[in-house]
């Protein structure tokens, strides 16, 4: 009783040390519960949860990349503690406690540390599990909520998990514990910190790879990417390995040499505390500089991925439903009236409606392909031909590209931005039949994206000059018209049903004449996206809680050294300020600079996907980015104002 | 003119309730300019309490206290830190010099925080470097000096900013007997050369026969003063002689010094 007792004494005594590594394992805990809970819940084993089939393969990879990561989150905390204490242990093999009771000691913890944070995992999980489920089953569309369950192979694959990971880490901490002489023990603290070497070829190196990594990442395209993944992702480390052991040195002793700045009030300590600080710490920035640059790179990935889809698909299909009609009032497809009708029932807004006039082009080729007697249809194309003030009408409405065309002349429009390299049309003199009666223009100008929903007839589109147009309109047949129809309604990202309506009242016959994909293809495609994010999210979450945890607690190792430095600093006069702003700088260094480094990393491996995908997707990254520096932001906060607040009370330490 | 000078100075600690302790009983005083003043007391005596009330870092239950024309006990934290930086000087038995900067930045330190241009710094630093026999090691790191030099290095950054008073607090008491002698000569030069004025606790009577002169203190009150004539030697014997009408237990440092 009384070993037990001094076992949990110690953890009370060492509480501010263990309480960040505390969180993060209660966060692993939890999270790996919320998962099991879900993938052995009795419903979805049952496969009664539509559309659990989809999350179960990423959750269940979620799983095992949680415990692989406490796993070394687990060994890594564990090892820097136990180097922490082995003052203490010295002193308790000074008392005579013999290296077995050192050793059950340390297990006794370890079990305390586990079963405490077991305990708050399960529990805190079983608390937000009916949460998590209501989330999931509103992402699940799965119209009913999963019931609230706590299924029993969840909780004892989480605890019995969990205790294993943990004892054998102990386990493995046990066998470093007790080797070292008592003398050697003690004095281990008070070990004076040697000055950080620099080398000047390891700086270089830095510089060079990481420029080399971020040169090569930028110059990627579709067909390199697989060759030259690797090779960026291998410089980019070795980079930033260099950057933060050795760069972080140079700079500062750079500043140093600097007097007129080195000599300014407290630079000087700042700087040259930080020195030491940076080399001690080198690792650890290092690690959590990756490990930073690969959660925002994922999560910017899947973010920026929902953005393109949805400005892709608006690209593709302009109006959330338009159809286009063969003669004038003719309502073949569906009566417009109706889609108002529908849209007002549903309690949307309409936004937009167009109504846009052409006519009937066939067999559009040109001459070129005419005389070199090619008469098949596929290089005959159908378009809705437009007179010049209606297209430039409509594609100033959604802010496309104007056409220019003289008399005579004629502009093709391709329906889409990705067929700018495809030209189905020579320039030149083309030649077509309008209701049986040939024409021909000079096509000079190509452009891409349509103004009206691209179906059927109006996959393509002639732009004529508006005397040309009225020409051809009066010499028309009534069956050469064509009426494009397009709708735009507030929210019609939510519109499923509404569409679905309309989909019923259009005339099975002419449906290939509508353009109604746009909001189901847009609903499907985020509900997969958002269930990704969604899993993703605690995984990031998780991510970051121990990165900080690791920072905060590597800052409080310190802090005793730091306590003693204060206190001197204190008493030959330096104020509260200075001290403050001191350790402001210094413990925001160590917190921002691997989160400034792994978002600069980010950012270049977010722009090789935007050259990728040609498309510039910076400002959607940003969004994530920015997310995650203010959480940082925060953790910095609270680490630094329970940091300094602990260097002022002076006494109560963290190994103390 | 008085560098120091208290009136009625007292400390009472835990009065709450339990059984008040007088720390300190009214102590009366003065040191002026260019003065080699030590205090001298059993353990309990109430030295370190009355260290800490001379050094700012805290406050008397009663009395008055003036240094160099100031009552800091008036002043806000803040200004306090800065009376201390710019007024006082402090060198303390566990030298409180710091790992991280090499030994001519632990001496500049009070310059720098004050923001004294660099032009400036290394003409102050240089007549005291020299005078201090540590101009060989400025650029040593704190781990490769020995303890004396590490003391000398703490006393030119007690001095380098011109404090009107330098207050030691048993700065000879991590030192081997040769190392205390080269720091004790070294204080005994700045006292005399440059007329620095200098406060010494201490209960080694070695320490003690470099003052001019030296207060007893017992249970926190004046208890004998006794001043020096020319020779050391003999004021050593005094010391020994007036600690032993003081009685109480000094064994915490060994005598056989001189």
């Amino acid at each position: 009783m009384t070993f037990r007792s001094l076992a949990l004494s110690n953890v009370r005594g060492n509480w501010r040390a263990y309480s960040a590594f505390l969180l993060s394992s209660v966060f692993s805990v939890l999270i790996f519960y919320l998962y099991a809970a879900f993938l052995f819940h009795p419903d979805v084993m049952k496969g009664d949860i539509k559309g659990a089939a989809q999350v179960k393969q990423g959750m269940l990879a979620c799983e095992f990349l949680i415990m692989i990561f406490s796993f070394f989150f687990v060994l890594y905390s564990n090892s820097a503690f136990m180097k922490t204490r082995k003052k203490e242990f010295g002193l308790f093999t000074l008392f005579g406690m013999t290296r077995g009771q050192i050793r059950k000691m340390v297990l006794y913890e370890g079990a305390f540390i586990a079963l405490l944070s077991i305990a708050a995992g399960i529990g805190l999980g079983m608390l937000f599990s009916k949460l998590f489920f209501l989330a999931l089953s509103v992402l699940l569309n799965s119209g009913e909520t999963i019931p609230f369950a706590v299924p029993p192979i969840a909780l004892w694959l989480t605890a019995a998990g969990f205790f294993v990971l943990f004892m054998a880490i102990t386990s493995l901490t046990l066998l470093r514990v007790g080797r070292s002489q008592i003398v050697e023990l003690l004095r281990e603290a008070r070990k004076p910190k040697p000055e950080p070497r620099l080398s000047v070829i390891a700086v270089v190196t830095g510089i060079l790879t990481l420029a080399g990594g971020y040169a090569l990442a930028l110059s990627m395209n579709a067909r390199t990417f697989l060759i030259l993944t690797l090779p960026v992702v291998a410089l980019t480390v070795i980079g930033t390995y260099f950057l933060f052991s050795q760069g972080s040195v140079a700079v500062l002793r750079l500043l140093m040499r600097r007097k007129r700045f080195y000599y300014n009030r407290t630079h000087m300590l700042t700087v040259s505390q930080l020195v030491y600080k940076m080399k001690d710490n080198a690792r650890l920035l290092f690690v959590i500089s990756v490990m930073s640059a690969v959660v925002l790179s994922a999560s910017g990935t899947v973010y920026v991925f929902q953005k393109l889809q949805k400005e892709q698909i608006v690209e593709h299909a302009p109006y959330a439903v338009g159809f286009v009609e063969r003669g004038a009032n003719t309502h073949e497809v569906i009566n417009p009236a109706t889609v108002e009708q529908i849209v007002q029932s549903d309690g949307l807004r309409m936004t937009r409606r167009v109504k846009l006039t052409g006519l009937l082009g066939e067999g559009i080729m040109s001459d070129d392909a005419a005389a070199a007697g090619s008469g098949s249809n596929r290089d005959r194309l159908e378009a809705m031909i437009v007179s010049q003030s209606d297209y430039n009408r409509e594609a100033k409405l959604l802010g496309r590209e104007k056409a220019k065309v003289a008399a005579g002349e004629a502009v093709l429009v391709l329906p889409y931005k990705e067929m700018e390299s495809y030209s189905p049309l020579k320039i030149g003199a083309i030649r077509f039949t309008l209701g049986g009666q040939p024409v021909k223009l000079k096509l000079t100008d190509q452009l891409t994206g349509a103004v009206v929903s691209p179906v059927s007839y109006a996959t393509y589109m002639l732009v004529v000059d508006d005397a040309r147009y009225e020409a051809l309109r009066a010499s028309a047949p009534p069956q050469s018209a064509l009426v494009s129809y397009g709708f735009e309604w507030s929210n019609w990202e939510h519109s499923g049903p509404a569409v679905e309506k309309i989909e019923d009242a259009i005339d099975p016959a002419h449906e290939d004449q509508a353009q109604t994909y746009r909001v189901p293809s847009y609903i499907s495609t985020q509900q997969s996206i958002v269930l990704t994010l969604f899993i993703g999210l605690f995984i990031s979450l998780l991510f970051f809680i121990a990165m900080g945890s690791l920072i905060y607690f590597k800052l409080f190792t310190e802090l005793q050294d730091d306590q003693t430095q204060f206190k001197a600093l204190s008493r030959i006069g330096m104020t509260a300020a200075e001290i403050r702003r001191i350790v402001v700088t210094q413990v925001g260094l160590v917190f921002l600079l691997p989160c400034l480094v792994g978002s600069v990393h980010a950012l270049f491996a977010i722009q090789a996907l935007g050259n990728l995908l040609q498309a510039s997707i910076l400002k959607y990254a940003a969004v994530v980015f920015a997310i995650y520096i203010v959480m940082q932001a925060l953790y910095f906060a609270v680490t630094c104002t329970t940091y300094l607040r602990s260097i002022r009370s002076g006494g109560r330490t963290a190994t103390e | 003119m008085y560098v120091l000078k208290t009136q009625g100075l007292s400390k009472v600690y835990g009065a709450k309730g339990g059984i008040a302790y007088h720390a300190l009983d009214q102590i009366d005083l003065s040191v002026e300019k260019g003065e080699f003043v030590g205090i001298m007391g059993p353990s309990g005596s109430g030295k370190t309490t009355l260290l800490n009330l001379l050094a700012t870092i805290d406050k008397p239950t009663s009395g008055t206290l003036e240094i160099g024309g100031t009552d800091p006990v008036r002043l806000s934290e803040r200004d306090i830190a800065l009376f201390r930086r710019r007024e006082l000087g402090f060198v303390f038995q566990d030298f409180n010099l710091l790992d991280t900067l090499p030994i001519k930045e632990n001496i500049i330190l009070p310059l720098v925080l004050e923001g004294a241009k660099p032009a400036v710094i290394e003409q102050k630093l240089k007549p005291i470097a020299d005078l201090l026999g540590i101009s060989g090691i400025l650029s040593k790191r704190t781990y490769e000096v020995s303890g004396g030099q590490k003391q000398r290095a703490a006393i030119a950054r007690a001095i380098i900013h011109q404090p009107s008073l330098l207050l030691a607090d048993e700065l000879t008491g991590n030192l081997d007997s040769k190392s205390a002698k080269d720091v004790m000569n070294a204080l005994r030069d700045l006292n005399e050369r440059l007329s620095a004025t200098v406060l010494l606790v201490t209960h080694d009577p070695f320490s003690a026969s470099y003052c001019k002169r030296v207060l007893f203190i017992k249970d926190g009150k004046l208890f004998s003063e006794i001043r020096r004539g020319a020779n050391r030697q003999a004021f050593f014997q005094q010391i020994l002689d007036a600690l032993s009408v003081l009685g109480g237990n000094f064994d915490d440092v060994p005598f056989a010094r001189a």
